[in-house]
């Protein structure tokens, strides 16, 4: 008998692994971190973070603040969440490489799916790499505008980043913006289309019936989280740089803003939340 | 109950081509146009064959016509086209190829349905996933080879006089024979994104099953007797090629003649395996 | 150490019950198949499997009554010993079978499900949905792979069988061919099990799966082996017609409550439903008030072809008439006969739970086939007795060796030492024709019991003193010539003018089903089968001109099916020969020049013997072994049964 590989040793593990990591704790990841980003929206409707003048500014500061206030966060972030990544990815496109798409012939809704599943994951590898790389790791040679990403100044260096300048975006910022748009698109199929999946993989759903209705909850799931994305990347991009830097200097210096700020608050709230459809 | 998803799609086909055949005429002409190969290696070609419609005509009567006169549309003599057959009632498995892009049977492929008209064409392929023997005729010693890795037998005390076999509730019997009624076809294979030609048979072990015999281990498993090899087979699949290779395109139901509830066989050996897997992680084997 | 190996030739259930049973006996078997084991015809077999059960048994049947009507049923034509074993064996075959897995159909309590087939007026057929053949013998594959797996049995599938290597006066090997490579080559065996079912494509189109072309019995039957009742064809009363086979509408659509009509106004064009009870002519119903719609097949068929054919009733003035179930509850007809109803919805476009199918007669089973013998059980009457009374109590208990000597090394085997014939193929157990659901019975009966005679041959007969490994290989090689010369003359055709439709196999091959439909199938007659004999000599002359349009060596499918054609043509031959020779009419053989049954004369089994110097065929009547059972006249208590049905002597049988 020829030396069998770890890969198959080990096959049932590193597929169910595999399956796991998708939801836990890259998933649940995906969720927080969503809910956080789309904060820029939705913390507008949080009045007590419209003292410091734009609500989702302060609220999504707020935020980055408390999970940068987590210890051992470089611990957490290395084997929490970017080894499950990695390794996450690179099984995944072992396994997809096993696969020859057919959607040209049997263009049955599951089989797109089937397929799309695959594509998301190889856009998905390429932009959390970029995603990270570019806010995290501070590879600005690859941010239009050369934009760091600061914690202390959370939402105008993320928008300046996406953007691609403090005067508004450019031709650059609107490529990288598309980009994300698309990039949380297919990351946010690929969850909740893995979540179906997953139901069948662990044998939870087994009759058609609720491979259907659980579909139906897949989907609801993924309709959120398409919101709360879609919410983030244009509450970002077109997020008024300099005034979210009034707010975050307003939430550092603990000042209250000035009256003719708070004036002006009712008329940025609709033009922002509609931003955010 | 299961079926009623794919039921409600094999209707409305049928709708469709019950619409076709009040239109077809008898006597009519239509071309067949076949993907052939002389063999393995060999590259493959087109031919076109004009045929005259008979009632009730379908893709297996033409070949005969062809066969009994092997000349092409453009008048060049050519030779019989080969391909497998048997019953002629979808009950063999053995006619399967690639119609106008689907695979099915051709014994129960009516050219009324398919090519209603004067001058229509009908495109014949042989199946993508099986090496080629010769023009529609593909080896499947894979499909069988694959019923032998997951165990697909009860494993009786020989065929002596022994008494009657285990009871069975009439409602496993119907879940039952409905699973029984695979005639290892190899459609669920041909629209399988994960099932691939291999014609390396050392690598049948570790490439994917295939749908077929994940439904096979789930019958099997539900037979009283069949059972005490579960084990076996689900140890068997929970390796490389085996259920976890599955990627869920789920064209295996659709495409399935018999309207076998695959997925759903597919999804009882994931809950086997995931319990399979903590009971032997727990009992300390 | 000697090894013996067995050889069995074809994968249907016959043969696949031979060879598991074989293997368990300690012997290697090779078993070969023109196609995977698992697409073999059995799998075409629907209704059922016969088998005397606690149900009935408890009415008053018993498996003393199933021997009596399979005798009564064949028209007292069949090896009596023989029946009555299988009778006996029925109830373990369904019980090892429903160990094997098989989905029987379930009562509410789980026991097996029973209903009423042809022949009987007791519930003893078993079922498994609409596909019962199919349950069969995926059940038995699986056990054959099982034994395969574990080495005890290879398989040689898309081999294609020759001829039988005889030497020493008894069959050592078999020549075959790769029907992929095209290789052409020996194989040794101590014994040789054919199984290769019946030849249904001498008819040209019928029930049959494109490979019954009888090449197989026919390579035999030229080799020396002598072959039973040719002319015991049975015809389906009930088809679907289409354009490259009859598709079999199963007689269980009759057994569930099917009835069969007419307009009683010839060409009646309302739509079925819009006929009225009383304008309807259920003509079965009123000949036989007993057994109405369930009489045998060829009474059925007779009447069905007598109303088309003889009164030009058929509906819309063609040859069909109405099998209908329209009025039986849709629900229950999916759950009993799904698949079967598929199957005319599929390939006729219309839904037979809500309007009534049209049918008509077609080729269906050969009764006869290579002539095979036995040696007697325990169960020796002073003298046979009469016609069992339905329901009364069984004369014998059911005891297992009654009827043959299990294993009994000439049970099954042909004149040819150590060559067998199981199945459809062996002719011994229908007589003049067969009772539905007993087809299944009879193949797994003969792998089963008859597997046992082969080991025992093996191991006290010749082989055991001279194996045929130690046999000198000429003996092989001279087979394996003739078939290369065989095949190199087909093959050499090729390249010879222009092609000509007289010497084209395809279009002999049809030309010979249509003469053999019209003259050998429901009414026969002599001056119609002297023309059916010329016309086999014209045709077997235009074979030997016969031009091939492919050389290739590759897969060569064309010149498998000329080559076949080759051999259709001795047997049909043989069927032409026994319908003449057999001046009576029994069963399936009808004939419109001798009407009644001649037990005389004719009580006898027909045996056809090649001569192979002058490539003819001979029919000889032999005695038969009836001391079982007293011959009665049979007329399933048909009204005014002296009469009998009428078709005209210029009648000619048309299947299409």
């Amino acid at each position: 008998m020829a030396s069998i590989s770890p890969l198959e040793r080990h096959a049932f593990l590193l597929r169910r692994l595999h399956s796991l990591t998708g939801i836990a704790p890259i998933g649940l990841f995906l969720v927080s971190h969503l809910l956080t980003n789309s904060s820029i929206v939705w913390g507008l409707m949080d009045s007590r973070k419209a003292v410091h003048g734009h609500g989702g500014v302060a609220t999504f500061q707020h935020e980055v603040d408390f999970i940068h206030s987590i210890p051992f966060l470089l611990i957490i972030e290395v084997f929490g969440l970017w080894l499950p990544i990695a390794f996450h990815a690179a099984l995944g496109v072992y396994y997809a490489r096993s696969g020859k798409a057919n959607t040209a012939r049997y263009a049955y809704q599951s089989n797109w799916r089937y397929r799309l599943q695959r594509i998301s994951g190889y856009v998905g590898i390429l932009f959390i790499f970029y995603h990270v790389a570019t806010l995290r790791w501070g590879w600005t040679f690859l941010v239009p505008g050369g934009a760091t990403w600061s914690g202390e100044a959370a939402a105008s260096t993320m928008a300046l980043a996406l953007q691609g300048a403090e005067t508004g975006i450019t031709g650059a910022g609107l490529a990288v913006s598309i980009a994300y748009m698309l990039g949380v698109s297919l990351l946010v199929f690929h969850f909740a289309n893995g979540l179906w999946t997953a139901a069948i993989t662990w044998g939870v759903t087994v009759s058609a019936p609720a491979q259907r209705r659980w579909g139906f909850v897949c989907a609801g799931i993924g309709a959120g989280m398409m919101l709360m994305a879609w919410s983030a990347v244009i509450g970002f991009a077109t997020l008024d740089v300099k005034e979210a830097r009034g707010t975050e200097q307003s939430l550092q210096t603990g000042h209250t803003p000035g009256p003719q700020i708070a004036e002006t608050l009712p008329q940025l709230m609709p033009a922002a939340a509609s931003g955010g459809h | 109950m299961t079926s009623t998803h794919t039921q409600a799609h094999a209707s409305a086909a049928a709708r469709k081509a019950a619409a076709n055949r009040v239109n077809a005429k008898p006597g009519r002409k239509v071309f067949v146009r076949i993907l052939r190969c002389d063999g393995p290696g060999q590259p493959s070609r087109w031919e076109t064959f004009s045929v005259t419609i008979e009632r009730g005509a379908n893709v297996i009567s033409c070949l005969q016509q062809i066969a009994a006169n092997p000349i092409t549309s453009d008048g060049t003599r050519s030779t019989p086209v080969v391909w497998d057959s048997g019953c002629l009632e979808e009950v063999c498995g053995a006619c399967t190829m690639v119609i106008n892009g689907k695979v099915r049977q051709s014994c129960s492929c009516l050219i009324d349905d398919h090519a209603p008209t004067e001058g229509d064409t009908i495109t014949l392929e042989p199946m993508s996933k099986f090496p080629v023997v010769r023009d529609l005729w593909v080896d499947r010693s894979r499909l069988f080879h694959n019923l032998k890795r997951v165990k697909a037998w009860v494993p009786i005390d020989g065929t002596y006089a022994l008494g009657p076999g285990p009871s069975e509730s009439a409602e496993s019997q119907e879940q039952r024979y409905v699973m029984s009624t695979c005639m290892s076809c190899g459609c669920c294979l041909e629209a399988c994104p994960q099932f691939n030609v291999e014609p390396d048979p050392a690598a049948w072990d570790t490439a994917f099953v295939g749908a077929h015999a994940l439904n096979q281990a789930r019958l099997f498993n539900q037979h009283e007797t069949g059972r005490r090899m579960k084990g076996e087979r689900l140890d068997a699949l929970m390796g490389t090629g085996g259920v976890n290779d599955c990627g869920n395109a789920q064209n295996c139901v659709k495409v399935c003649p018999k309207l076998i509830p695959l997925t759903e066989s597919i999804a009882v050996i994931g809950r086997a395996t995931t319990i399979h897997a903590f009971a032997r992680w727990f009992s300390g084997k | 150490m000697t090894q013996h190996r067995v050889i069995v030739v074809g994968g249907g259930l016959a043969g696949l019950a031979a060879s598991i049973r074989i293997a368990e006996a300690g012997l290697p078997v090779d078993l070969f198949s023109l196609v995977p084991v698992k697409r073999s015809h059995s799998v075409c077999a629907q209704g059922g499997i016969n088998a005397c059960n606690e149900v009935a048994r408890q009415q008053g049947y018993s498996e003393y009554e199933h021997f009596d009507e399979t005798i009564y049923g064949g028209d007292f034509l069949a090896d009596q010993h023989p029946v009555l074993e299988m009778a006996n064996w029925a109830p373990k075959i369904i019980d090892l079978l429903d160990r094997m897995g098989v989905p029987f159909n379930r009562t509410a309590e789980g026991r097996r499900d029973l209903r009423l087939f042809g022949g009987s007026l007791f519930k003893r057929t078993h079922f498994a949905g609409a596909t019962t053949g199919q349950q069969l013998i995926y059940a038995l594959d699986e056990q054959t792979r099982r034994y395969e797996s574990e080495e005890k049995v290879t398989k040689y599938e898309y081999w294609e069988f020759l001829w039988p290597v005889i030497e020493e006066g008894r069959c050592v090997g078999i020549v075959a061919q790769d029907m992929r490579t095209m290789q052409i080559r020996s194989f040794r065996a101590d014994a040789v099990v054919m199984a290769t079912g019946g030849c249904g494509l001498v008819f040209g189109k019928s029930t049959n799966s494109i490979i019954c072309n009888g090449a197989a019995a026919a390579r035999c039957y030229q080799a020396g082996v002598w072959y039973g009742n040719p002319e015991m064809i049975q015809v389906h009363p009930t088809a679907i017609p289409g354009a490259d086979k009859l598709r079999l509408m199963s007689e269980s659509a009759r057994g569930e409550g099917g009835r069969v009509w007419v307009p009683r106004t010839p060409r009646d064009t309302r739509a079925p439903k819009d006929i009225p009870e009383p304008e309807r002519f259920y003509f079965l119903e009123e000949k036989y008030p007993a057994y109405g719609n369930i009489v045998p097949r060829d009474i059925a068929t007779r009447e069905i072809f007598d109303i088309c054919v003889n009164q030009g009733m058929g509906v819309g003035g063609d040859n069909q008439v109405y099998l209908d179930l329209s009025h039986k509850d849709p629900e229950y007809l999916t759950k009993k006969l799904g698949g079967i109803l598929e199957i005319y919805e599929k390939f006729v476009g219309v839904d037979p739970r809500f309007e009534p199918m049209k049918i008509f007669p077609a080729v269906h089973y050969s009764m006869g086939g290579l002539w095979t013998q036995f040696t007697k059980g325990t169960y020796n009457p002073v003298e046979p007795r009469v016609k069992h009374k339905s329901g009364a109590p069984a004369p014998i208990g059911s005891d297992l060796g009654q009827g043959l000597q299990p294993g009994a090394p000439n049970n099954m085997m042909t004149n040819v030492p150590g060559l067998y014939a199981f199945g459809e193929l062996n002719f011994a157990y229908h007589g003049a024709n067969r009772l539905g659901a007993n087809a299944l019975l009879s193949c797994i009966f003969d792998g089963l019991f008859c597997g046992v005679s082969v080991a025992n041959y093996i191991r006290n007969d010749a082989p055991s003193k001279s194996p045929s490994c130690d046999l000198p290989a000429s003996a092989f090689d001279r087979v394996v010539e003739q078939e290369n010369a065989k095949s190199k003359r087909l093959l050499d055709t090729v390249s010879t003018g222009d092609p000509d439709p007289a010497t084209n196999p395809y279009i002999i091959g049809k030309e010979l089903g249509d003469e053999m439909t019209a003259a050998c199938t429901v009414v026969r007659e002599d001056a119609r089968l002297g023309q059916c004999l010329q016309r086999l000599d014209a045709l077997k002359e235009r074979y030997t001109r016969l031009k091939l349009a492919d050389d290739s060596p590759w897969s060569n499918q064309s010149f498998t099916y000329a080559r076949a054609v080759g051999d259709m043509l001795a047997i049909a031959e043989a069927v032409a020969l026994g319908a003449r020779g057999r001046q009576e009419s029994r069963g399936a053989h009808y004939r419109t020049d001798f009407t009644e049954r001649d037990d005389a004369n004719f009580m006898k089994s027909t045996v056809a013997r090649y001569n192979a110097q002058t490539r003819t065929s001979s029919v000889t009547f032999e005695p038969i072994d009836a001391s079982l059972i007293l011959p009665t006249v049979r007329t399933y208590g048909k009204k005014d049964a002296a009469t009998g049905p009428k078709p005209p002597a210029s009648a000619v049988a048309t299947n299409a």
